[in-house]
């Protein structure tokens, strides 16, 4: 029943992947491994971890921003009511080498990122995420595929990339979300991502890279509705190897495939401007 | 200064091109994506002298063509000098107070603006506003709607107390102007846009806020508690049109205040796009305006898109938004100032 199902999608799939992605590398030799190995990455995904938290593993603790207490770390005071909503959830490292390989320099500055986390995250003010961080924010993308274009769109300050599918060359200029050249690597659809301006970071623990950082992405369709993706960041500047994080993407499907609108600049307006409102609020 | 530059490069890297517009080929065959529909895919702009409403002055919608050709050679004197290419002097000392010898003083000079340089051509007619309907080519505005746009105008214009009450263009929520619309209008500059395909979404990328609109096709609006800052898009192909609806706009997106026009739609205005291809480098953009709370009548434009350049660089405007909070210190600098401290 379960593989007469699966023979259906792929039915149904079949036009979409004539029209997909360039050459058709590897010969569909049977329907089951073009299931496995299908060249379309069309739809809306999300990833289903705590990496936007920390890539590398971390206890569960009481808050991002933490002062001492008499008998270890307590919520900052700008966070205290938040309450267990501020708290970290655990997780493990998404990194493949478990830790991510600083320089002794640059190591320092991520724990200083760290410890004034509340100051400089660059998600607090809703800037653009940058990449890979947009991959595996709490909100969902989706994938707008065809022989010709492709687009990611991020629910997340209305974050985007056109992905070019031929090899633009050098960037003129460096930005938020960097430039992106995408091409097919057997089923794995790489996208190259450079340019991008040194002032994103990976997550909320303060893990970052410098505007010199060269991210490889990879995207491999496992199932119809999950994505194996890594990233591969290479950066001298800032690491003593390039390293690699990976993680399961996960399809939406029914009435939850869709992006909602989440143009957080209005939100932001009081923490950054409220100071300079005729009447400030506190 | 480094940023500024960046910022310069930005703007130029999508300079609009110059297509000339002919009339269309009844016969003309648009490709096709998979699945049959038209495929509308690449970058497009809306840049051209030609405005929302019809100037004062300018009695018909169709130019003539000695009409245009002056038009076109007024905005390339006012607009293509070359010392205002060249770069700014660092060292040049302030200007005095409403000196303005050097133009473009205390706002953009020419280097900055691409508004385009010809006359918007519908089937090879130059015309002399978008709307079609009224036939005036000018709004129809409703006396309550005109209050209401007066209203939320003049906050703007004044009150400088709140960050909420100032236009997009200060805040960085979207693009100013309705440039991401719907309706599409062209502004200043930025008037890029990249549609990407399938046949489940439209994706319209809209270059100014790096806003994408993602129209669903064959769907529903969504209720009415989610708003969007460009409303809620669907979509269908009718024949080789491809036509959306959308409603249900976020409350502080009703201005749409550019230099060179202003309206005002409110939260539960209907807009209805048509896109047809009329040749591979032209889209013929239809819009119909429903929104009897502000207008006495529905009211129709009619635009070309042309194919570009590309690609679209980001702008990122949020990120580096200096000009809210120095808006708002000033007005709190002049108050300490008056009230003597």
């Amino acid at each position: 029943m379960k593989r007469r199902w699966k023979s259906a999608l792929l039915w149904l799939a079949a036009p979409l992947l004539a029209g997909c992605g360039g050459s058709a590398n590897g010969p569909a030799e049977s329907s089951e491994q073009v299931a496995e190995f299908d060249q379309n990455l069309s739809g809306v995904w999300q990833a289903m971890n705590t990496a936007n938290y920390d890539l590398e593993a971390h206890h569960a603790r009481h808050a991002l921003q933490t002062i001492e207490g008499p008998w270890g770390p307590q919520p900052d005071p700008r966070v205290v009511h938040l309450g267990a909503v501020g708290a970290v959830p655990a997780g493990d490292s998404v990194v493949q080498s478990g830790t991510i390989p600083y320089t002794d320099e640059a190591l320092a500055r991520r724990n200083e990122n760290r410890a004034n986390w509340i100051d400089r995250d660059p998600e607090i003010k809703c800037y653009l995420p940058g990449l890979p961080r947009a991959t595996y924010m709490p909100f969902p993308f989706q994938i707008i595929q065809n022989d010709k274009a492709m687009l990611f769109a991020y629910e997340y300050a209305n974050a985007v990339r056109n992905i070019n599918l031929e090899d633009p060359g050098e960037a003129p200029l460096d930005s938020w979300m960097g430039q992106s050249y995408g091409y097919w690597d057997g089923n794995t659809f790489v996208i190259e991502v450079t340019a991008q301006n040194g002032q994103t970071w990976f997550d909320r623990s303060g893990n970052f890279g410098s505007p010199q950082m060269k991210v490889t992405e990879r995207y491999t369709k496992i199932s119809p509705d999950h994505i194996q993706y890594e990233a591969t960041i290479d950066d001298p500047e800032t690491y003593t190897e390039p390293w690699t994080i990976d993680m399961i993407l996960y399809r939406k499907v029914g009435k939850e495939a869709q992006l909602q609108e989440f143009n957080c600049v209005e939100f932001v307006e009081e923490l950054m401007y409220g100071h300079l409102r005729k009447e400030p609020l506190r | 200064m480094k940023k500024l530059f960046v910022s310069a490069l930005a703007l130029l890297a999508c300079n609009t091109q110059a297509f000339a517009s002919e009339p269309w080929d009844p016969a003309y065959e648009p490709p096709r994506m998979a699945d049959g529909t038209p495929d509308m895919q690449g970058i497009w702009t809306s840049a051209s002298i030609t405005v929302l409403e019809r100037p004062d002055g300018i009695d018909d919608l169709i130019l003539s063509e000695i009409e245009a050709l002056a038009l076109e050679q007024g905005t390339f004197e006012a607009y293509g000098v070359q010392e205002d290419m060249e770069p700014t002097d660092p060292d040049a000392p302030a200007l005095a107070k409403g000196d303005s010898s050097i133009r473009g003083a205390g706002g953009y000079n020419s280097f900055w603006v691409d508004f385009g340089n010809k006359v918007g051509r519908i089937n090879g007619e130059p015309r002399s506003s978008w709307v079609v309907e009224p036939e005036t080519g000018k709004l129809p505005w409703a006396p309550e709607g005109a209050m209401t746009f007066m209203q939320v105008g003049a906050q703007m214009t004044r009150n400088f107390d709140d960050p909420e009450v100032r236009p997009a263009a200060e805040r960085c929520t979207i693009g100013f102007g309705s440039t991401g619309g719907p309706p599409m209008i062209n502004v200043l500059y930025n008037n890029h846009y990249q549609i990407v395909q399938s046949p489940e979404t439209v994706a319209i990328l809209v270059e100014m806020n790096h806003n994408t609109r993602l129209v669903r096709m064959n769907s529903e609006h969504r209720p009415g508690a989610l708003r969007g800052w460009l409303g809620d898009s669907i979509g269908r192909w009718e024949g080789d049109t491809l036509v959306v609806n959308t409603t249900n706009f976020h409350p502080d997106a009703g201005v749409r205040g550019a230099i060179r026009h202003r309206f005002y739609l409110s939260a539960e205005a209907k807009v209805e796009e048509r896109f047809t291809l009329k040749s591979d480098d032209e889209i013929f953009y239809e819009f119909y305006v429903d929104d009897p709370s502000i207008y006495t009548q529905v009211w129709k434009g009619e635009m070309p898109l042309r194919r570009a350049e590309g690609p679209i660089y980001e702008y990122a405007c949020h990120e580096a938004n200096y000009s809210l909070p120095n808006i708002l210190a000033g007005a709190r600098r002049q108050e300490a100032e008056a009230a003597g401290n």
